[in-house]
């Protein structure tokens, strides 16, 4: 029987204005897309349940203003993350630049205990646009940056049509937990006693 | 508290003395205060600095600035600060020495102070704000004189002093915490403004929020006898803490007991429905009593529920197990709307016949006043926005206006040219233009296309928008674009229809609203803050509720200010709501009453559910689209009311829509050395 108790796994998507992520958190969460979502302003989350080997997590996942002006927000919102979502618009070069400040920014406001080995995931969005043909940041080149960062996770999507979002998320998801879990040897209350069949899980090997 | 006046008089002026009596008073309501000695009673204390002329501004007249002396001293190696007012400064006689002892800094050691904010404007006076690691803050310091930066110079060299990574403005003291708790702390600077120290010694809930006050609350209680907001100043009583909080019970009472009357009838007697009420035409409320009894008048038509309505808003379904504290004013046992009952919207004879021959408005008041109490007609509204936006003045004639317009229209072609003219081989080298451009593309194209004046593909109003956006952000270059400003802009352009005159409208709005868009946040920050404070004044418990759950950010409220509730209404409501605010007939700042009487609403919800920050926040996003416009007006209203000067007291001088305090600084890009 699987455990009941779940636990919170907290997840910040960040990255420029426009690139996707309120759209990839609502294709993920509610496998919807839509071409009428509005800027985004201060923040807002939505929350799935995810289940690992017998247990129930619910994974919080936050969207944030893309605009560098509100950046200074994100100290309320990332603290206690458990892991980092950054995305860029394959189509946009100056979203792919970006990606070092966000990443630093989180690092600098989130401040967690252990910022080298804090995982991030990397989507290059929107791989869908005009047919690939518009496409500006190649694969290579993400993989490359991925590889100087400590070997992030790379996945290419498309939020309009729901390409690749699901194994994105499994991957964050998982991320997450491992994070979550390296806490929870300080806090002796969170271990889970139910947990005792260790399957390998599926997904990507981060 | 039992003090004679004469005594006080007499002494008020020492500074040593008016520590020990407020530390006496303070520990009377918390019995363990006493245990740190008051640091001004040494005398051999080393002054290490004096500046004379440092004044402060418990009120924006000139004629109540008090003008003192500010001093640092060094007491067994930890630094002191205060300032102490002159005696006998007779300059005004409103202004009693009993007023001047409230605002007196009594030795505050640089241990209890967090922060140090600077503003050193090229026009105007200097001013710092001392924040305290309490989040408290002393009001601003003005140094008639100049010397700020020696100030912090000469700090320096006694404390260990850090410049904010956030704002070059900002100067964390001590600064050995976390880089998390560093920009916490500089991003809370802005509430670096007077704060009532009332509500912390003296709950107005009287119970429950003692235990919540920690130590904090309490040792500052003693000394901080300067940051009691202005509005004491009319009080009879000595202990200035005690005053404004038995103000404020006496106030909310008789309120409470005038609703339990209301109600009581309410539903006795439920014939009230449809009659119509005749007296808001000649009644402009002034005074709270004056208030109580429109009230009373009006208690039969007060039938309206509307939160009821609202599953989102609804109090029963909360447990009983959890204990909430009780509203001071009872707003949510009653869902009792108390302001006065929404106005049919103005039409355009009434219009007509608040203006002269030639077109002025004869009395801005009325007009204004008569908008906030019903609106207007959505035909009406492109000739009246313009006054309420400012960019007609009132006392302009039809042909002024029509001039105007004219000499505008040119002047908007031309600074559209600037942009229109840049050719794509300048623009490949014109990075910071191609950015904004892309972003403004960006957002025009989401935003409001499902309201019909903008949807479906090569819409020309989008392009309008996109102009209109471009070419401000040319004409204000260095507040440039940001996201929500074409959630201000869409309303505009429906009602204006005509790109010129929705450009200088936007232009007239961003005069007060542009530092919401700021990029230091500032503007933001400081109307969070300034909302802080002002459910502190109107309903202790839940700021109790909020401080113990970490949630004093009011970060939850923050799309609800930056855009003035845009996302939370539909459109047309959005435009009734704007409307009432513009008029800034009761308060410059409406919005930020309209903020505490959704969170009054909810409040039960809130503290019932135990809502953590996140919940809180959620649960402030979801109510988007099941808020009652016309009830939450009229709760507003009382509150704003009802809050009177305490209220205006609360918000800091500048806060948007407010025109800043210093006009050469408005969007500062850059700051340079200490």
């Amino acid at each position: 029987m699987p455990s009941r108790r779940r636990t919170l796994l907290k997840v910040i998507i960040l990255g420029d204005s426009g690139v996707g992520k309120t759209s990839l958190m609502n294709q993920y969460v509610n496998k919807k897309f839509s071409n009428q979502y509005k800027a985004t302003i201060g923040a807002d989350f939505l929350t799935k349940e995810v289940q690992f080997e017998d247990r129930l997590f619910t994974l919080q996942i936050w969207d944030t203003a893309g605009q560098e002006r509100f950046q200074s927000l994100g100290v309320a919102f990332y603290r206690g993350a458990d892991c980092c979502v950054l995305v860029y618009d394959v189509n946009s070069m100056k979203s792919f630049e970006n990606l070092n400040n966000w990443r630093e920014e989180f690092l600098i406001q989130a401040s967690p205990s252990d910022p080298e080995n804090f995982p991030f995931v990397l989507i290059g969005n929107k791989v869908d646009v005009d047919g690939g043909n518009s496409r500006v940041v190649s694969e290579k080149k993400a993989k490359a940056w991925c590889a100087s960062k400590g070997n992030i996770p790379y996945f290419e999507t498309s939020a309009k049509e729901g390409t690749n979002v699901e194994e994105a998320f499994q991957c964050i998801a998982k991320n997450a937990l491992k994070s979550g879990e390296e806490e929870e040897l300080y806090l002796p209350d969170t271990i889970d006693v139910g947990t005792s069949n260790q399957q390998r899980s599926t997904g990507c090997e981060c | 508290m039992s003090m004679e006046a004469s005594e006080l008089q007499d002494l008020s002026d020492d500074a040593d003395y008016a520590a020990s009596q407020q530390q006496g008073s303070a520990s009377m309501m918390r019995s363990d205060s006493g245990k740190r000695s008051s640091p001004s009673e040494h005398e051999d204390a080393e002054l290490i600095y004096l500046k004379d002329n440092v004044a402060i501004h418990p009120t924006q007249f000139a004629s109540e600035r008090i003008s003192g002396r500010l001093k640092l001293t060094k007491q067994d190696s930890v630094l002191f600060l205060s300032w102490i007012p002159y005696k006998g400064q007779t300059s005004n006689a409103k202004l009693s020495e009993k007023d001047r002892s409230l605002y007196t800094i009594t030795a505050v050691p640089f241990t209890e102070v967090r922060s140090i904010r600077r503003h050193t404007p090229t026009l105007g006076w200097q001013y710092v704000i001392v924040v305290l690691s309490s989040g408290l803050a002393f009001p601003p310091l003005y140094f008639y004189n100049g010397g700020v930066r020696e100030f912090l110079a000469i700090v320096k060299q006694h404390v260990f002093l850090a410049r904010s990574s956030e704002d070059p403005n900002v100067f964390i003291v001590n600064d050995f915490q976390s880089p998390l708790q560093r920009t916490l702390s500089s991003l809370e600077l802005p509430s670096s403004l007077p704060v009532a120290s009332g509500q912390s010694v003296y709950p107005l809930d009287g119970g429950s929020s003692n235990e919540n006050q920690g130590r904090t609350g309490a040792d500052i209680g003693n000394r901080v006898s300067s940051v009691i907001q202005s509005g004491l100043r009319k009080q009879k009583s000595h202990d200035p803490t005690r005053d404004l909080s038995i103000h404020l019970l006496e106030k909310f009472s008789l309120v409470t007991k005038f609703a339990r009357d209301t109600t009581t009838q309410l539903f006795s007697e439920n014939n009230g429905f449809g009659s119509v009420d005749k007296r808001w035409n000649n009644q402009p409320v002034h005074s709270y009593p004056e208030k109580l009894s429109n009230i009373a008048e009006e208690k039969h038509n007060e039938i309206r529920h509307s939160y009821s309505e609202n599953d989102l808003l609804k109090d029963e379904e909360i447990s009983n197990d959890i204990d909430v504290p009780a509203d001071p004013l009872e707003f949510n046992k009653l869902s009792l709307v108390w302001g006065k009952p929404r106005q049919p919207p103005m039409g355009h004879k009434e219009f007509t016949a608040l203006l002269d021959s030639e077109g002025r408005v004869v009395e801005s008041k009325a007009l204004r006043e008569r908008v906030f109490y019903g609106g207007i007609e959505h035909q009406l509204r492109r000739e009246v926005w313009p006054f309420l936006l400012g960019y007609y003045a009132y006392d302009s004639t039809y042909a002024e206006r029509e001039y105007l317009r004219s000499v505008k229209r040119m002047e908007y072609a031309t600074l559209k040219q600037q942009w229109q003219s840049i050719s794509p081989e300048q623009a490949k080298r014109f990075t910071k233009y191609r950015e904004r451009k892309g972003l403004i593309d960006k957002d025009v194209v989401r935003t409001d296309r499902a309201f019909e004046y903008y949807e479906g593909d090569d819409n020309l109003h989008v392009n309008s928008m996109r102009d209109i956006l471009l070419t401000y952000s040319f004409y204000n270059f260095d507040l440039g674009y940001c996201q929500g400003m074409s959630d201000y802009l869409s309303p505009i352009l429906f009602v204006m229809e005509d790109e010129s005159e929705s450009f200088w409208c936007f232009v007239a709005l961003m005069e007060c609203l542009g530092p919401n868009f700021n990029r230091d946040q500032n503007g933001m920050h400081t109307q969070l803050f300034a909302l802080s404070k002002l459910v502190e004044l109107l309903d202790t418990p839940l700021h109790n509720y909020f401080k113990q759950n970490d949630c004093l950010n009011y970060f939850f409220c923050f799309r609800w200010i930056l855009i003035q509730f845009k996302r939370e209404f539909e459109y047309e409501k959005t435009m009734q709501l704007w409307e009432v605010m513009w008029t800034h007939y009761l308060s410059e700042h409406f919005h930020l009453y309209v903020c505490v009487a959704v969170l009054k609403r909810c409040r039960s919800k809130i503290m019932g559910e135990q809502m953590d920050f996140d919940t809180l926040l959620k649960f402030i996003n979801e109510l988007s689209g099941h808020i009652d416009l016309d009830s939450t007006v009229r709760d507003a209203e009382a509150l704003c009311i009802c809050a009177g000067e305490n209220g205006a007291a609360s918000i800091p001088p500048g806060t948007p829509p407010s025109l800043p305090l210093d006009d050469g600084t408005l969007y500062p890009q850059e700051d340079d050395v200490l």
